[in-house]
This record gives C-alpha cells, structure tokens and sequence, in this order.
C-alpha cells in the first residue's frame, strides 16, 4: 500500500508538471498580441506601444517560463493584465463560489441516482424500470444549458418562487439568501448529472447481478442479501469509485456552462470571460487550478478505491464509455 | 423500494426548500433610504478610467464617485461641478480655473489645486489608457498659483477643451491604488465590489452638495443579455442601462416597466479601407452604400428602434444634420455607379466581421444585399485580438464592420493616418480650423462641411445609430434615459 | 432472453431511423434549401405559416433552411471529431497494446491524465490557444475523445492478445501486421463501433455547449448550439426557434445512443446474460 502511495503520489507530481507545460507552451504560442487587449478604437501609436510594453511580452520565453513556475510554486499567478488585479485571490474567491455549488450538486445527484438506479436495475423488466432508463436516456441527451433556460422560464419567469440568476450582494454572509440563488444551478446540474450517473449504476448492479461469483455464493446457500453484501458492493464499489471520480470532474466542468446561465460569479464565468478578453494570465490560473482539482479527485478516488478493494492492480479501472 | 416514495420525499424537500426561500423576500425600504438596484453588461475592468478600467466604470463612478472640474448632464449640456468658475485668455490659449471650496475627498482630504494637477496629468501620462489622451496633447503647462486656482496654458486653441474636461476625473493625489480603491469627491463612496457579480456605492453623508435621493446604489452585472433582462422580470433588478436587443423589450410592455428610448453615440459602421482599389474610388463607395437597405437592416436587428443618420455624426452631437439622402438606398443607382466605375459585372471582397453581435448578422444580410447588385462578399469572422492586428494597426484588409461608441469622432476622418485611411486634404485642413475656432458657432459650421464632403463621399457606410433603452421598473424615476458617454448618474433615482 | 432481444433490436431500428432521417435532410440541404440560406426577405422573427413551415429568425431568414444547414454542420461535426478521434486514439491504443511494459505504462499513464480532462475544459484550452471556429472545435473534441478510444482500444488489444489462438498463430510464424489485420482489428471492431457512436453523439452536445459560451462556430456558422443560444432571448415570444434545435440535438444524440445499444447487443453476446 505504502509503494502504492508513493508511486501514486510521483504519478500525480509528473502530470502537475505535464500539465502546467502544455498549459504554458499552448498559451505562448498563439498568435496575436495579449497587448491588443488593452486597446481600444482611438487608441494612438504610443499608447499601442506602451500597452505592448506593460503586457511584458518582450522578455525571452525560458525568463517567461520560469516567472510563471514560480508563480505556480506560490499559488500567486501573476496579475491580470486587463484588470491589473492579482489572479490568485479572484481564483479563491471565485472557488467559494463553485466547489460548493459543485459538491451540493454532485451529493444531490448520486442521492437521487443510487437509488433509482438500483430500481432500474431489479426492476429491469417493469415497465418503471423501462420507464427510468428511458428518463435517463433522455437526461444524457439534453444539453445542461438548455435545462437550466426551462428552469429559468417555469421557476423564475412563469411562477415567480426563485431568482433568475446572480447571487445577493453580501454572497455568504446571507447563507440562506445565497443558497436561494444556488437552488436553480443546483438543480439543473443534479438532473443532468444524475441521469448519467443512473444509467452507471444500473450497469454496475446490472454487472454484479449477472456475476458467477454472486451465482456461486447463492449456491452455496448464502441468501441473496448476504450474498449481495458479502460480495456484489465490494465488487461493484471499485468500478463505481471510479466513475464517481470522474463524473465530479466533468460535474465540476459543467458548472461552467451553468454558470454562465444563471450569471453566477464563479470560476467558469471567470475563465469565459478572460478567453473574451485574452487576458493570459487569468486563463493560465483558472486552467491550472482546474486542472488541479481534476487530477486531485483523480487521486482522491483511486486511492479510495484501493482501501475499499485492495486486490486492484492497475491504477484505475476503466468505464468503457 | 418503490420508486413513487423517493420521489414524494424528494418532491416535500423541495417544497419545503421553496417556502423557506419565498417568505424571505424584503419589505420595501422608505424612499429616501431606498436600495437601488441596476442591472448591466458592462463591469469594471478595474476602478480607474485611465487605467483600462472601460465603460463600466464610467457607469458606475463617473459623476456617483467621482466628479470632474465640469459636468455632462444627462441632456447634454456641460455645467460647472468642481470648478465654480473660468477664465479664458484672449488669444484662447490659457484657462483660469477657481476650484469649488470645502470638496473633501472620501478619505477625508481637502481637494486643491494639486489634485487638479495631478488628475490633468495622469491623463496624458505615458502609461495612461484614456481614449481622451490625444485630446490633452495640447495641453503645454499646468500650474497652481493658488491652493484653489489652476491656469492652464495650452499649445494651440482647443474648442473642445472645457467639454473635454468633463471626462477628467479628479483624483486625490496622495492615493496610492486607483485600479482596486476609489476616493473620490463624489456623492456616494464605494462599499463593495464582489468581482464578476455586484459593486455597491453608499451614499457620502459629507458630501459637498444636494444629498443623493437614495442611500445605496447596487450595480448587478451579467454576461448575456438575457439574464440581464431576467433579472428585471423577476425583480431582481430596477433598472437596465442599456437593454441589448428589441426582441427581449416585449415582455416589459406592460405598465410594471417603463421603456426609454434615449439618445446614443454609438454607430454601426461598414469601414472600407479607402487606401486600396477599389474602395479607393469614391463611385464604388458610394454605389456599395446606395445598394444597402439601411433601414431594413435596422428594422431586422432593432426593430422600431435606432436611427439612421446617413453620416458618422449623431444628432447629439452640435454639427449634426440629417445627411440620410446624400447616398440614398437606390438599386438602380448602385448598379449605374459601379459601371460607371467599371464594375459593371461586379467584384469581390472579403469582409472582416468581429465575432459579437450584431457584426455577424449585420454582414449576413450586406452579403445577402449586394448579391444584388453582383458584388460577392466573403465574410470572415475575426477575433478583437486579429481585429486589432490586421485591421487597426497594419491596415491589411479590404472592408470590416466596428461600432464606434465615442461622440464627437468625426474628427478621426481628419486623420489620414487611422485605420481607414480617408485621405482628403479639405477635410483635414476643415477639422484642423474647427478645433481652433474662436467659438462653437464657428466650430459647428466648419465641422459640418467636413462631415458634408465625408458623407458625399461616402468615406464609409454608416449603417445606424444604435438606440439607447433604458428599461425600468414603473416604481423608479429620476434615472437618466440618455447613454451619453456610457455615463449613468444615480444621485436622483427614486424608488417607492 | 428472446425477449431482451427483440427489445434491443427496437432500438437498433429505432436509431437507424432517427439517424437515416437527420443524414437524409443533411443530404437534401446539399441539393436543395427552401430559401437561401442568405435570404433575408421572411420579415423579422415572422410566426410558422405555409411560407416559413417554422417561422423565420430576427434577419428574416428562413428557420427550416438554417435547421438543414445546421443538420449538416452536426453531422460533419460528429465525423470528423469521431474520425480524430478514431485515428489517434487507435494508434496510441494499438502502440499501448502491443508495446513494451514500460511504453505501455507511460502512454497509459498519459492517457489518464487525459481521460480525467473533460472534453469540454480540454476545448476551452483549444480555443484560448487558437481562437474560436468550428475547426478549433472539433480539434478540440476529437482530441477530447481519442484518450477515451485510445484507452478502450489498449484493453481490447490486451484482451485479444492474451487469447490462445494469437500464440498459436505467433508460434506458426505468422507476422505482427498479419496478425493485427486477420485476428486482432476483427476482435476489437465491434466494441469499437459501438463507442464510435456513443461518441459522436457527445460531439453534438459538446459543440452545442461551446457554442451556448460562444466558443463554438462563429457565425454565420448556424450550428443548432447557435441557433438555440440565439432563440434564448426569443423563447418567450417565438418558442418554436428554441424548440425546434433542441429537438432535433437531443433526437440527434438519442438516435446514435439507441444505435450503440442495438450494436453492442450483436457485437458482445455476453451483455445478454443480463439476468
């Protein structure tokens, strides 16, 4: 377990530095001029100039490199060169904003789909069962935007009860107040995502249901509860953890598209907004900490994975979608 | 399990979710130490106007908390603010000016003379971003005689000087951060500004003047228009400063919402670069601009709302004439003037479209227009960031769209130099003398010949004058309805 | 077991039908749109009438006309993701498959990180690099989706690999690429096509989502992602644009989902021992 960790851990290292490499030779190598965002129409041959001067784009790119590992190293990230505001604390407040909105999202969503999955899985054959997969079908196909406009029009156009975006001006020092405005985002992540999420485990009950191991258990007389606790959770978390995983990162991302829809201050309007405005620095933050954060709950899960089920081998079991 | 029972306690939480959230809604505060609430698309860079800061922080700040020697009123007129008097020299060349007494910046500084100064200065500093530095090149000296007089000495006549001014904040001097903090002399401080989302202004109680009507002002920001709208549907909001598109503006007609349709500076144009063939030949510009059906284009993308103009200048603007009928829409006399220039059969050229609305249904249907007249148009899409490259620095390209905020630009066609490269020595030489006139009247009708002769020859299309709506709420007054300069006074707002 | 069956085979022709209708308007849009898709002339944001089956937008432009030309901006977009995709992610899963143990492990090694990117964040970063169009997009996609190919592909190949008939055809001397044609790319090709689809469906909602950020196609590129995000400031007043988009994306999506299904009921037999 200890070489595990360690090895894991090296793993993790490795693609961090992978990582912020591409993230830097991707972003450096664009054509265009950051300075260009600083312009506008009017804008004299000087004032072009100084703006070139000041987005530092003049200095070698190993300089340029090695100013932005070290950004890293500190968690600082340079400065905007829009807003000449430093990115680290826009980035921390900005994340107030979206982990809670992704975890709530997320533990609703497993909430609602654990069990209908499981339903949909005994009851294959019903036409509930029929019915669910159908949903869930349907749920997978439907873009999260689109949700979260319907949303929008039934709760705060049509019947009034819930705001349309934004979130108050005092953001969390009004709990209740700011919960309010996360109902809707929440909602709308937690029924795209539980569909999909359902649709996982049905498959996974589906999978341990049909197994030899469950079939031999059964015949050695263990009843179908024991059999299934002894043996079909140990056999069917694995897969799931791993899915989980997995599904928090894209939850995580998806929050981007709902943010944008309801107007939330969050990390994925953030990053929208500076890719508008070729602000490099701000791009280069948000997608390092995102990058950060999927590759944590990668971590996270696989390591969980192995206390639940020691006998994994290899770093991480593959969903074959 | 049954499935119907997970959905029931599913179903009670949310309800119960529900009723919780809707009794907590706020009672209506009395007027006079009302919240107003005012929905926009345009946040703050950041808090300073020569530092990139943009046009939302002149919504917000311009005139709220900061305030400059002289005030643009809503209406257009320029009024006396921090300065209670001037003085102007004979030759025009040196301006006396006597500061307001006992203004106190938020911070609790007295303003003085050397604000003044350093506020002048930074304008035209090299690092400053203000679209207004080429306008204070004239500027040769700045000195304080007095802890309450500036004389400024300038190198040339500037007509425009005093009007100019009305953009020029004035800043306290020993403040250090003007991008994150503000201290201005205004009637409201900033409390707060949660990045991405909302900034609030308190009312100064020290304030110099009349006492706002309101005691805080929230301005809630949103990326697209149609959150924004949203948010005045649902309450959220009191108030929009400028709505985006007419289609949204039929679910505020009814008598909760109040529409107003304003005066604006922003124009639509289809730029030809004038230096190239064949735009270079006047009969191409002209037959290009008779062949496009302005007012349907308007009507498609505003629907009863906009104005054509015919010509780069803005009824707001003092040399404003309607110059709709110097290239009138004419399919006929399109087809005539592009023989007559030898384009008999037509031409193509590429048009570069930036990415954001209208631009690109604007160039769909000029494309769609001059099929009929046989000119092929390739419309490709450009980032701002290739925009700013191909376009406005290196001048590589044949045709392009860009809305152009600012008022008073005409004079730009006086610079062979920019980007379109209009070249017409009478006109220059015309603008030149306008800006050294010895008094508006003069300036007026010299600006208007230039704009004549810019318009006759078709320098570019102006397509339209965008509308300026405000959209609120019935229970507000006092907002200001006209975008001027993207300024948006709160002081007056009442809400009950 | 009969029964699941049939069950299956429904959504294989239910799929094929969907699937054969959107191909087929894509194919008549090549040939033939009711009005030009530059026409102008139906009025602005005109209701559904005999004219317009749908309705016109706010340029007046003829909604039937830009649903069959985003029809088809769909389904090159699903091609040519899948077909990236297809093309890296099988090179880099044949080479994980076949390779040395420590080949395999780093390549693995950067597949998983890759597989952990969702495919929507992976296109951002595409698009801040290059700029927005419908090329960065599908780039972004396709790439997006061959570490998921990549990773199925490797495992098939192992899986094939460890089978007694490759020994046995290895230790008769026949050659790696014989092998790979005659044994192994038979062997893996079902399960293959059934991601195939699933993915090119995902493509669809992927580029709709880029589109809603205004990171997808610039117009006048009317993907039915743009035409949905432009029916948003409408959909009170004309909701049969809104609608109309969406239905055809989430038929779009189901239709080649239901076809994955039918296909790995016949590609994989034993997922019929579904209790």
């Amino acid at each position: 377990m200890a070489k595990y960790l360690i090895r894991r851990f090296a793993f993790l290292l490795l693609s961090l530095v992978l990582a912020s490499i591409t993230l830097f030779v991707l972003l450096r190598i664009i054509p265009g001029d950051p300075a260009n965002a600083l312009l506008s129409v009017g804008a004299t041959p000087e004032q072009i100039a100084a703006a070139q001067h000041e987005v530092g784009s003049d200095l070698p790119l190993i300089i340029q490199f090695l100013n932005w590992v070290r950004d890293l190293s500190t968690f600082h990230f340079g400065t905007s060169i829009i807003s000449s505001y430093p990115v680290g604390p826009e980035i921390t407040s900005r994340l107030s904003l979206t982990v809670p909105l992704t975890l709530i999202a997320f533990v609703v969503a497993v909430a609602i789909a654990l069990p209908l999955g499981f339903i949909a899985a005994f009851k294959a054959k019903t036409w509930y069962g029929t019915l669910l997969n159908g949903f869930s079908q349907l749920g997978i196909a439907i873009p999260v935007f689109w949700v979260g406009v319907i949303f929008i029009y039934i709760f705060a156009l049509k019947f009034m009860i819930l705001p349309s975006g934004g979130v108050p001006p005092e953001g969390w020092a009004n709990i209740p107040g700011t919960l309010k405005y996360l109902l809707l985002p929440i909602a709308t992540i937690a029924l795209v995502m539980s569909s999909s999420l359902t649709r996982y485990v049905r498959s996974a009950t589906l999978d341990v249901l049909g197994s030899d191991y469950l079939r031999t258990a059964r015949s050695m007389g263990s009843t179908f509860t024991q059999a299934m606790t002894r043996h079909g959770l140990r056999n069917a978390a694995a897969p799931v953890i791993s899915i989980i995983g997995i599904e928090l990162a894209t939850t995580f991302v998806g929050a981007v598209v709902v943010e944008s829809v309801f107007a939330l201050p969050g990390l994925g309007s953030l990053l929208v907004r500076s890719i508008a405005q070729h602000d490099y620095p701000v791009i280069q933050g948000v997608l390092f900490v995102s990058t950060f954060a999927v590759l944590m709950i990668g971590f996270l899960a696989d390591l969980i994975q192995r206390i639940v089920d020691p006998r994994l081998i290899s770093s991480s079991a593959g969903d074959l979608r | 399990m049954k499935p119907g029972k997970k959905f029931g306690v599913v179903g009670v939480a949310f309800a119960v979710a529900l009723t919780l959230f809707a009794t907590s809604a706020p009672a209506n505060a009395a007027s006079a130490d009302a919240t107003v609430d005012i929905g926009s698309l345009y946040e703050p860079q950041n808090l300073d106007n020569t530092g990139g800061g943009g046009q939302g922080v002149v919504e917000a700040l311009n005139g709220n908390s900061y305030e400059g020697l002289y005030r643009l009123t809503d209406g257009g007129v320029v009024e006396n603010l921090l300065a209670t008097a001037s003085k102007v020299s004979k030759d025009g060349l040196t301006y006396t000016f006597t500061l307001r007494s006992g203004v106190k910046f938020h911070s609790g500084k007295t303003m003085t003379s050397a604000d003044v100064k350093f506020s002048l200065e930074k304008v035209s500093a090299a690092d400053s971003k203000s679209a207004r530095k080429s306008s204070f090149k004239v500027v040769k000296s700045i000195a304080t005689p007095d802890a309450k007089t500036v004389v400024v000495t300038l190198s040339s006549r500037s007509i425009s000087f005093i009007y100019n001014l009305t953009y020029i904040w004035i800043m306290n001097s020993a403040a250090k951060d003007f991008a994150t903090e503000e201290d201005g002399t205004g009637p409201y401080k900033l409390s707060a500004w949660k990045r991405g989302s909302t900034l609030s202004l308190v009312r100064n109680d020290a304030y110099w003047g009349t006492a706002p009507k309101n005691k805080t002002v929230v301005y809630h920001y949103f990326t697209n228009a149609t959150a924004l709208n949203n948010a005045l549907l649902t309450g959220a909001v009191d108030v929009i400063t400028s709505a985006q598109s007419p289609d949204a503006l039929a679910q505020f007609k009814s008598s909760s919402y109040k529409i107003s349709n304003g005066q604006s500076t922003t124009k639509l144009i289809l730029v030809f670069n004038d230096r190239v063939a064949p735009f270079n030949n006047v009969k191409v510009r002209k037959a290009i601009t008779s062949a496009i059906d302005n007012k349907k284009l308007l009507a498609s993308i505003w629907g009863d709302y906009g104005t054509l103009i015919g010509s780069m200048v803005p009824p707001t603007d003092p040399w404003y004439e309607d110059l709709t009928g110097v290239n009138p829409y004419n399919v006929a006399l399109a087809k005539k003037l592009l023989a007559a220039a030898g384009y008999a059969k037509g031409f193509t050229f590429r048009l570069d479209t930036p990415q954001y609305d209208p631009h690109p249904a604007a160039a769909a249907f000029i494309k769609s227009e001059l099929a009929k007249v046989g000119i092929t148009v390739n419309i490709n899409s450009v980032t701002d960031d290739q925009w700013y490259n191909n376009v406005y620095k290196k001048h590589d390209y044949a045709a392009t769209m860009q809305e152009h905020v600012n008022d008073r630009d005409v004079v730009w066609y006086g610079n062979p130099d920019f980007y379109w490269g209009y070249n017409n020595t009478t006109v220059t030489s015309l603008i030149n003398q306008a800006e050294q006139a010895p008094n508006a009247r003069i300036q007026a009708s010299l600006l208007k010949r230039a704009n004549r002769i810019i318009a006759t020859e078709a320098a570019s299309d102006w397509i339209y004058l965008y509308p300026q709506i405000v959209v609120a709420s019935s229970t507000l007054s006092g907002y200001p309805i006209n975008g001027l300069n993207s300024q948006f006074y709160a002081y007056n707002i009442v809400k009950n | 077991m009969n029964q699941v069956k049939s069950r299956r085979s429904w959504s294989l022709i239910v799929g094929l039908v969907i699937i054969s209708t959107i191909t087929l308007v894509t194919l008549i849009s090549l040939v033939w749109l009711p009005y030009p898709i530059d026409n102008t002339d139906g009025g602005r944001l005109s209701p559904p009438s005999w004219s317009h089956l749908l309705g016109t937008d706010k340029l007046g432009r003829d909604l039937v006309a830009r649903l069959m030309v985003g029809a088809r901006i769909a389904l090159s977009v699903g091609f040519s993701a899948v077909l990236i995709a297809g093309i890296v992610g099988l090179t880099l899963g044949m080479a994980a498959g076949f390779a040395q143990r420590w080949l395999d492990e780093s390549l693995s090694a950067l597949l998983d990180i890759l597989i952990a990117f969702p495919t929507l964040l992976l296109a951002m970063l595409i698009v801040a690099a290059r700029g927005s169009s419908l090329t960065s997009a599908i780039f972004a996609i396709g790439l997006g989706m061959s570490a998921i190919i990549a990773r199925l592909t490797r495992l098939l190949v192992k899986r094939v690999l460890a089978k007694d008939f490759i020994t046995a055809s290895r230790a008769s001397g026949t050659s790696w690429p014989r092998i790979i044609v005659l044994h192994v790319l038979p062997n893996i090709w079902p399960t293959l096509i059934v991601s195939f689809a699933l993915q090119f469906g995902l493509a669809g909602l992927a580029e709709a989502s880029l589109s809603y950020l205004g990171l997808g196609a610039p117009p006048p590129n009317a993907s039915w992602g743009s035409l949905l995000q432009e029916a948003q400031a409408t959909v009170m007043t004309s909701p049969i644009a809104a609608i109309a988009p969406g239905l055809f994306l989430v038929a779009l999506v189901i239709g080649v989902n239901l076809i994955a299904d039918g296909l790995r009921e016949i590609a994989d037999p034993t997922l019929r021992r579904s209790r």
